[in-house]
């Protein structure tokens, strides 16, 4: 359901910085149990597989289910 | 007000008789360092969940300076000797807060944003960016989120701790 304008995103920070102006590096789109795309200027490091690169654009996955950990391999289409 | 000498405003301190851990619930995000490191000491299962007798001071203190916020501090016991802790002490009482800004200051303009796949955890991402969920756009500024991989979380986007419970493999 898109309720864009009707109410804000309420976004669990951990912390926060001072600066409003600074500009944004990455942008993170996230849809309820479907992938976590990434895109933009960041760094992408697997703690578990002990990886480190620069990637311009990830599809994550979100729902648990990927065989394919940490990305989306449509898992999340199968009921 | 301290109530008793297990509890601090915002949470609870655990004691050996070298140092003290603090541990402040809210400011945890499950990045999950401390159990995967330390079982013996840190055990969410079980109540208390720290037992200060399960590993040595060293190893204790080695842990609770990955804790990625200020969820887990540490301090010693005798005053004289926090005088004297270095920087490297990262979680150590004196430099926690001092750390977060650290961490925020080195956020400047084309500074890539961090995203650190936690070991069958959560997504850290910190840095500038904008999250959209459900097709609500907000913009993070100099910040850190945790959001869900595991699609069991009652607050999602954003982790809450469920991995652990439904024993989430990725």
């Amino acid at each position: 359901m898109d309720n864009t304008g009707k109410q804000g995103l309420t976004v669990n920070l951990l912390y926060m910085g001072k600066k409003e102006e600074t500009k944004l590096q990455a942008n993170i789109e996230v849809t309820d149990f479907g992938p976590i795309k990434i895109t933009g200027n960041f760094l992408f490091r697997d703690m578990k597989r002990g990886t480190e690169d620069v990637k311009g654009e990830v599809y994550l996955c979100g729902c648990g289910k990927s065989g394919n950990q940490p990305y989306c391999d449509d898992s999340h289409k199968n009921k | 007000m301290e109530r008793d000498d297990k509890q601090f405003s915002g949470g609870r301190k655990y004691r050996n008789n070298e140092i003290t851990v603090y541990w402040k619930p809210s400011a945890c995000v499950h990045a999950s360092y401390c159990y995967r490191e330390l079982i013996e000491v840190f055990d969410p299962s079980r109540r208390p969940w720290v037992d200060m007798d399960g590993a040595s001071t060293d190893r204790i203190i080695e842990t609770v300076n990955m804790c990625p916020t200020e969820a887990l501090s540490w301090k010693w016991n005798d005053e004289k000797k926090n005088l004297e802790v270095d920087k490297d002490q990262l979680n150590h009482i004196n430099f926690r807060r001092r750390e977060l800004m650290e961490q925020v200051d080195e956020v400047s303009d084309e500074k890539p944003v961090t995203v650190k796949i936690m070991a069958d955890g959560p997504i850290l991402i910190k840095g500038d960016f904008s999250l959209t969920y459900n097709g609500n756009r907000k913009e993070v500024h100099e910040s850190m989120i945790s959001l869900c991989r595991c699609g069991t979380s009652f607050h999602l986007p954003f982790c809450d701790g469920q991995h652990r419970k439904t024993g989430f493999n990725g």
